[in-house]
């Protein structure tokens, strides 16, 4: 069996040889050696693509610019992304939501061990049960099988949180969001997140300050993180892109347990089932 | 040259604390920012470059520039004078990163009455860098580790002792109260990167404007801002009014600015709806352009003094100074080509 590499390489070679897509959405190096996402319309340049524990940027995200017939009479571009498990969730989300078409995507699933924050393995990561993403059109093999971790307790940083007082939770995010720029890369990176306007930026009505300050961050994250209930995927895009290494995924996370706790849903696992908050369905009963 | 020690830096710095407002270089979960200090214990020494640029003591990420009171009649006020404050740990880039904003808020009519008062209350006391750091290019937009350009005082480690350059009036006002001793002392020269590209003129970047290079790098742009947040010479900003009080027959607001950036997708939205840079490509190209073509031909400096702060930030890994090199290769080629 020949290396990650390759068998991406050889999948996104063949996607653009035959025309079913015209571009392909990988992870290449740059001149520091990190992982960044690449934009492949030759075969011949599939020989950029890579895959590391580097590549922790949903790439899901930027099939957003390419959802969309780019003129009059054109049809939707045919796109291929390079995804881990936590992705294609995105995709199932994104199909259920009506922003994508099954037909427009081909997907190239990674077996995946695990990718870093900060040169770290991510917390999710470590605890993650799938290795394989629930739908593809290619599944790109390691030599060697990955193993499944340990324990299963996806939410137990999570679980220690819940320990701490409000008075605790509500200082350590103080503490977090003091060092937050209000950039919106988390926003940004986020393929759920997909509003023209959001609604921190909107002039009218005028929601919140403009101001950088903690209580304005502090309302654009805990919000952001509500709009993503039952939404997110935990696909860590936002922790990825934070330039001050802000755990975001703690907010994010917090939210998906109590949705699974009370709706028993997992967002992404079909794209049939609309997220809990998004629909209304008459026979729901909470899980209290 | 006045030599001293670590010590009596500390000491010095311990005098100020107790009579001004002391901005220098903290450590917060792993990332360096520059904050009011209460103790000098509370600096960061080991920092290489910090990831929040020093433009925070003069150009606040939010602040009021005019108090409105709108009842029987419309009130305006002014907001007080900023106080008087020490920034410590400036390195020599970010120094003349308040240079280039002073080109436009300052130099050119309208004066900008906020940043003019800021400016004029910051005393700026530089730490020289012994090296140029991973992704720093300082020497690319001409500058230098050990520059002493927009700094009041410039400090130098070397081995065990500090030597001390003041250059102007306010930094005097500072150091005739630090404890030194005039000796000979070899400063050895900073270590710079090699390799690096050469910058191009204003004219060569807009011969490249409608290249497709600038469209295929805009693919990976999000859109983030993370870039203009991070940057020591990035000046754009946002403004509103926002109501602060109501009560019958009067309505208090305050006018924010707020910073922002030309990467956001909304910048350049106007009433109406238009965008002029409705795409990532032209939003992308023009914080480029801004950089090395507009800005010098409008105010004189760069806006870009290499610090590189854009290259860690970007979680797309769009990296400034490639950008520079291929523009450098673009131009070359098209001189070859005649």
């Amino acid at each position: 069996m020949t290396s990650l590499e390759n068998q991406i390489r050889n999948s996104a070679r063949k996607f653009l040889e035959d025309g079913q897509v015209s571009c392909v959405i990988g992870y290449e190096r740059d001149a520091r050696g990190r992982a960044r996402p690449a934009f492949i319309v030759k075969a011949d340049d599939t020989e950029r693509l890579i895959w590391d524990s580097d590549c922790s940027l949903n790439l899901v995200n930027y099939l957003h610019s390419r959802k969309s017939p780019p003129g009059k009479d054109q049809p939707i571009p045919k796109t291929a992304v390079v995804v881990r498990p936590c992705d294609v969730r995105a995709i199932q989300l994104l199909i259920n939501e009506q922003q994508l078409k099954r037909e427009n995507i081909k997907i190239i699933g990674i077996t995946c061990a695990g990718t870093d924050i900060n040169h770290q393995l991510r917390t999710e990561c470590e605890f993650c049960q799938e290795r394989i993403p629930l739908i593809y059109d290619v599944l790109v093999e390691p030599e060697k099988p990955v193993e499944l971790p340990a324990s299963q307790d996806a939410y137990a940083d999570i679980e220690e949180m819940e320990s701490w007082s409000s008075e605790e939770r509500f200082d350590f995010w103080t503490k977090e969001f003091d060092r937050c720029i209000r950039c919106y890369a988390c926003r940004q990176a986020c393929p759920g997140c997909y509003c023209f306007e959001c609604v921190a930026e909107q002039v009218d009505p005028h929601w919140t300050s403009i101001a950088l300050e903690v209580p304005e961050k502090m309302f654009f994250h805990v919000m952001r993180a509500f709009h993503l209930a039952g939404r997110c995927v935990g696909c860590g895009a936002c922790e990825a892109a934070c330039p001050m290494n802000i755990p975001l995924g703690k907010l994010n996370r917090k939210i998906a347990k109590e949705i699974l706790e009370l709706f028993g849903y997992h967002t992404g696992d079909n794209s049939e089932n609309l997220p809990p908050l998004v629909c209304f369905n008459p026979d729901e009963r909470l899980k209290i | 040259m006045k030599v001293t020690t670590q010590n009596k830096i500390n000491e010095w710095l311990a005098g100020f604390l107790q009579k001004s407002v002391v901005i220098a270089p903290v450590e917060t979960e792993g990332k360096f920012v520059y904050r009011q200090i209460e103790e000098y214990s509370q600096i960061a020494w080991d920092f290489e470059r910090t990831d929040m640029p020093p433009k925070t003591a003069v150009f606040p990420m939010t602040e009021p520039i005019l108090y409105i009171e709108q009842g029987s009649k419309t009130i305006l006020k002014n907001p007080p004078l900023p106080k008087n404050k020490i920034v410590f740990g400036v390195r020599p880039c970010d120094a003349r990163s308040m240079l280039a904003l002073d080109a436009l808020f300052i130099n050119k009519e309208p004066i900008d009455p906020q940043y003019a008062h800021h400016r004029e209350s910051v005393t700026l006391i530089g730490l020289s860098c012994p090296q140029m750091w991973d992704s720093c290019f300082c020497t690319v937009v001409g500058g230098a580790p050990n520059s002493t350009d927009g700094l009041d005082i410039l400090i130098t480690k070397v081995g065990d002792h500090y030597a001390v350059q003041t250059f102007t009036e306010k930094g005097t006002e500072l150091t005739d109260k630090l404890i030194s001793e005039e000796k000979d002392l070899a400063i050895p020269k900073p270590v710079l990167t090699e390799n690096l590209p050469t910058l191009q003129k204003s004219g060569e970047w807009m011969e490249l404007f409608n290249n497709i290079f600038w469209e295929e790098l805009s693919q990976s742009c999000i859109s983030c801002r993370a870039c203009s947040f991070v940057c020591p010479t990035c000046r754009c900003f946002d403004v509103r009014d926002e109501l602060t009080a109501f009560r019958p027959g009067v309505k208090e607001f305050e006018r924010l600015r707020a910073w922002d950036s030309c990467t956001a997708a909304g910048y350049r939205r106007i009433a109406g709806g238009h965008n002029p840079r409705d795409t990532q490509n032209k939003r992308l190209r023009n914080r480029f352009y801004c950089k090395f073509a507009y800005y010098p031909d409008d105010f004189g400096p760069l806006g870009c003094v290499g610090c590189g702060r854009c290259i860690d930030a970007c979680p797309a890994g769009i990296n400034i100074l490639e950008v520079i090199t291929r523009v450098e290769q673009m131009t070359e080629r098209e001189k070859v080509n005649g």
